[in-house]
């Protein structure tokens, strides 16, 4: 039920987009490659992953598969479609824009 | 593409839901799985690593409730879902799904019964093709009266002079002794003008219409018959035409049968050409119903505009007979419909009050059943649900109920539609083509539609706005939010008493009005009176001849019959006005004119000796009519009080002279003066009366008269005499039999009509708001159990826990009374036109609902009060 509050609302589509846009894969190893790209500092509630991935999935941005995963187990695999890709540039350009906005703010003295 | 994507997932979605539903799982399982091998590398122990895993999932159940909701599980999907819990829901209720569907059946039968009529009687289009182009035409003058009848060379002009129809039309009927085989009776018939048929695009199913020469030529002696007439009278045989009715003793050939179902104006089943009288009436003789058809093109304003300029040339051509006269120009449906509009708005307004109150009881009936429901709720919310899939869950069962409701309704409609049909005056037209239709099936499933948003939305709001922790501690009716929802049923309730003295106000008032309807002093006294209407053929002077000779005979055989105290014979009885104009004192002027203002000056009647104490009207001054009034005799005439006083103010009017634009222009000398009568019925005030003797105006009158006999016992005993007497002394002349009491009684149909539904509906409304007020105070006694418990335990008496509960409702029903008072006192002004010597704000009537309701409403509250009050402290206690 809980949302990601460490999270700017919206980035969690993002940051998915752009993680799924290296290579599909599942949704455990979505969370874990999140964790470990930022350093350990954002910790996707996983509450939150799931309902992410299947709303990204009906948007048609990812699609998804059933595969053999590495440890030999059927997993569900994520992989951006055509306008996922677009929209990922979209909101990853919306972001930078957002963020350089901020820390303009932040940093004025 | 992408959209065709987008729908693949989402009927996937929705029709493998057991799939999605498995790899939902699955997706889940391996994550926890995934988690637990990690957590077990990082060194706990196996239970405790899956359960961290789980426990970073934050509810797995939760979470595959969320992922189902994005994936937008469909709306199909839940609704399904939904309905199965419903119906289970009230099976597992019995009882509250009975009370609420009947009471929501009722409500929305009773709707969808008044509005079937409305439809069939206001909506409809007539039966005509493109019958929106079908018009009337009047008489209507600058003083604003009008006059729906039109005089023949007027209409003749407006026919001539105007571009804007493709047809008009005249016509006007009568009842006449018709014989097809053997008997003679009373048939309905038309005289109509060229083009009556094609204003209403009618054509002959068999045969042909007038031709022109016989339209224009005097007494053309042809008919055209009604299909049923065709059928049971001269047995649907095809050799029809060419063979003859008679009406009043001249055979008539059959021309033509008009097609099944058609029978305008009125019940007519003959048709013919105007009659050479017809054509020579004057412009002051108003005598036919007009109607036209619009052309194509043109729209009502133009052509009344064009008529307006018509009658504005005919003013200045006539003075004497048009001043200020114009026409008058509607549709003919609304024109037909306008005596019953009212009525019928007014039915469906207060059949609408009653299903409101239906709904504030049915949604105090689900609001203590959502508070018994709240830990079922709760749970449901705990286990994932969220409010807004909480909230169409409990509207989708109050659908349910509404569209049960409206299925048992439309049964229910059906039956008061019978009813409403058989109770209904006779004179409402297309009242019999009530039915339901495919516009009154929509009407039932959208009132049943917003019924169901009504009582559904303020429990369900209610009930998903619930406190889980509250809800799932304390459990059962004592739940968190209890207080709101008393509060809310307490408001339900003002609003049923406010909605209940409404109804009640108007059944009062109607009731009222109709109770001095019937007590109006008439004049005359109707009871133990038997109306026998009897026509003698007569086509010429012998015949009037015999027909004098005959009447004088018949009414002496019937004051011979024994149980026949009075009789004579007029040529209407009171209630109906044959005929009315002007009329002159002393001597006749040099220029005759009309009344300008187009009202009545006085009405004519023409009456044998002896009429008036069959009647009962009394002599006030002066002589009865007497055998020595006969043909030949000097004229004479008897005036009621009302022309004494006008015409004759201060002098005695015995002797004077006087004329009328009746038969003749002779002087009448008046011989007598007799009592006031209430000619049009009892609605209206006595007019002037001259009465004259029917010898001395058979050419007026008639050779067709309403013998009026006055029986010491039942009138109906002697029916079948009469019948013989008449048939003993002229076996061809038809008769028909009714009571005054009983032509009366038709006079005040529409009031009874009107006042006894609305009677019906306030009568329900009381019940609804009974049931209502007693199950809220029922419901706040329970719910202060235990604090009356504890007063008693601390010494409080009986009578003062009596009235601590009481206190409660008695407040209730002020304040629902006061509101309803405001509501009633708007809402009546609407009905001033259908009340009769009752003001719409009359305090009686109001002190009298205050009572009634007041009354009621403490009885049902007092009872669970009182239950109440004698509870035993330590039970009361314990169910803590």
């Amino acid at each position: 039920m809980s949302k990601p509050t460490d999270l700017v609302q919206g980035t969690l589509d993002l940051l998915i987009l752009k993680v799924v846009a290296l290579e599909p894969m599942h949704g455990w190893a979505v969370a874990q490659r999140i964790r470990q790209m930022s350093g350990d500092v954002l910790q996707v509630g996983q509450g939150a992953l799931y309902p992410a991935l299947h709303k990204l999935e009906q948007n048609g941005w990812i699609s998804s598969e059933w595969a053999v995963s590495e440890n030999n187990r059927r997993a569900k695999y994520y992989t951006l479609t055509k306008d996922g890709r677009k929209a990922l540039q979209r909101e990853a350009a919306d972001w930078e824009r957002l963020a350089t906005a901020i820390s303009l703010i932040v940093r004025a003295v | 593409m992408r959209l065709a994507n987008i729908a693949r997932l989402r009927l996937r979605s929705l029709f493998k839901r057991m799939r999605v539903e498995q790899e939902l799982d699955e997706e889940l399982r391996y994550h926890v799985a995934r988690q637990t091998e990690e957590n077990i590398a990082a060194g706990m122990s196996r239970k405790e690593a899956r359960y961290a895993a789980l426990r970073l999932l934050e509810g797995f159940e939760q979470n595959k409730e969320e992922c189902r909701d994005m994936r937008g599980l469909n709306l199909v999907e839940t609704a399904m879902q939904d309905l199965r819990y419903g119906i289970r829901s009230l099976r597992k209720n019995p009882g509250f799904a009975v009370a609420a569907v009947l009471v929501m059946a009722l409500g929305i039968g009773a709707n969808t019964a008044v509005f079937s009529v409305v439809n069939s009687v206001l909506l409809k289009p007539l039966a005509y093709r493109d019958s929106d182009r079908i018009v009337t035409l009047a008489s209507a003058w600058k003083s604003g009266a009008t006059e729906r009848l039109v005089a023949l060379p007027d209409f003749r002009d407006w026919h001539d002079q105007s571009t804007a129809f493709s047809a008009m039309g005249c016509y006007r009927s009568s009842e006449e002794p018709a014989r097809a085989n053997s008997e003679t009776e009373y048939v309905r018939v038309a005289r109509v003008s060229p083009e009556f048929f094609r204003v209403l695009a009618v054509e002959p199913a068999i045969g042909r219409e007038f031709d022109a020469q016989e339209e224009r030529s005097n007494d053309s002696a042809v008919a055209l018959i009604s299909y049923s007439y065709w059928q049971s009278h001269l047995g649907g045989n095809s050799s029809v035409l060419g063979t003859s009715v008679h009406i009043a003793g001249q055979p008539l050939l059959i021309v033509g049968v008009l097609p099944p179902r058609f029978h305008f104006p009125e019940n007519s089943d003959i048709w013919r050409p105007l009659d050479s009288v017809d054509r020579t009436l004057p412009r002051t003789s108003f005598s036919f119903l007009a109607m036209a058809r619009l052309k194509p093109n043109v729209s009502i304003e133009q052509a009344r505009a064009q008529l307006a300029s018509i009658a504005g040339r005919l003013e200045n051509q006539y003075p004497d007979t048009n001043k200020n006269r114009g026409v008058a120009i509607a549709g003919m449906r609304d024109d037909m419909v306008s005596n019953v509009r009212l009525t019928l708005y007014l039915l469906l307004g207060a059949v609408c009050l009653v299903l409101l109150i239906a709904c504030a009881n049915v949604t105090t009936l689900l609001l203590a059943k959502a508070t018994a429901r709240t830990r079922e709720i709760a749970i449901r919310a705990a286990v994932g649900a969220g409010r807004g899939r909480i909230l169409r869950q409990l509207i989708t069962e109050s659908l349910l109920l509404a569209f049960i409701a409206g299925a048992v309704g439309l049964m229910v409609a059906w039956v008061i539609a019978k009813g409403l049909i058989e109770l209904a005056p006779a004179d409402v037209p297309r009242l019999a083509e009530a039915g339901i239709d495919g516009r009154v099936l929509l009407f039932t499933a959208c009132i049943s539609l917003v019924c169901s948003l009504i009582f559904g939305m303020i429990p369900a709001i209610h009930a998903s706005r619930l406190d889980l922790s509250d809800a799932l501690k304390q459990g059962g009716a004592r739940a968190a939010g209890a207080g709101r929802s008393s509060r809310l049923r307490e408001a339900l309730v003002v609003v049923e008493i406010a909605l209940s003295v409404m109804l009640l106000a108007g059944a009062g008032l109607l009731l009222k009005s109709f109770v001095a309807l019937n007590n109006v002093a008439l004049g005359f006294r109707p009871e133990r009176v038997m109306l026998m209407k009897a026509s003698y053929p007569a086509s010429d002077r012998q015949g009037e001849e015999r027909a004098r000779r005959f009447f004088k005979q018949l009414l002496s055989d019937i004051a011979g019959v024994p149980g026949v105290s009075a009789a004579g014979a007029t040529m209407g009885p009171p209630g109906h006005v044959e005929s009315a104009g002007s009329y002159w004192t002393d001597h006749l002027p040099q220029r005759t004119r009309t009344n300008p203002e187009g009202t009545v000056d006085a009405v004519f009647s023409v009456a044998t000796p002896g009429t008036f104490r069959a009647l009962g009207i009394p002599l006030i001054r002066g002589r009865d009519f007497s055998d020595s009034d006969a043909a030949g005799a000097p004229l004479t005439a008897v005036i009621n009080e009302t022309l004494a006083r006008k015409a004759f103010p201060g002098q005695d009017p015995i002797g004077r002279l006087l004329f009328a634009g009746f038969d003749s222009d002779k002087a009448m000398k008046i011989v007598g003066i007799v009592g006031d009568v209430r000619q049009w019925g009892p609605a209206r005030r006595p007019d002037s009366e001259i009465y004259m003797p029917f010898e001395q105006h058979m050419a007026g009158a008639g050779t067709t008269l309403i013998v009026v006999v006055r029986t010491s016992g039942v009138p109906e005993a002697l029916t079948d005499t009469l019948r013989r007497t008449v048939h003993d002394l002229a076996p061809d002349v038809p008769v028909k039999f009714t009571t005054m009491e009983a032509s009366l009684s038709e006079e005040v149909a529409a009031p009874r009509f009107r006042t006894l539904l609305l009677g019906i509906f306030a009568g329900l409304s009381i019940c609804l708001a009974v049931a209502g007020v007693y199950g809220v105070t029922a419901y706040i006694a329970g719910q202060r159990l235990n604090e009356i418990g504890l007063r008693v335990a601390m010494g409080a008496t009986p009578s003062q826990v009596l009235r601590l509960i009481l206190r409660r409702a008695v407040l209730l029903a002020t304040v629902g009374m006061a509101l309803g008072f405001a509501g009633s006192v708007a809402g009546a002004r609407l009905i001033t036109a259908l009340l009769f010597e009752v003001a719409s704000d009359d305090p009686v009537i109001y002190s009298a609902v205050a009572v009634l309701l007041g009354t009621v409403m403490l009885l049902a509250s007092y009872l669970p009060a009182r239950r109440a009050s004698r509870l035993d402290p330590l039970v009361a206690l314990r169910q803590e």
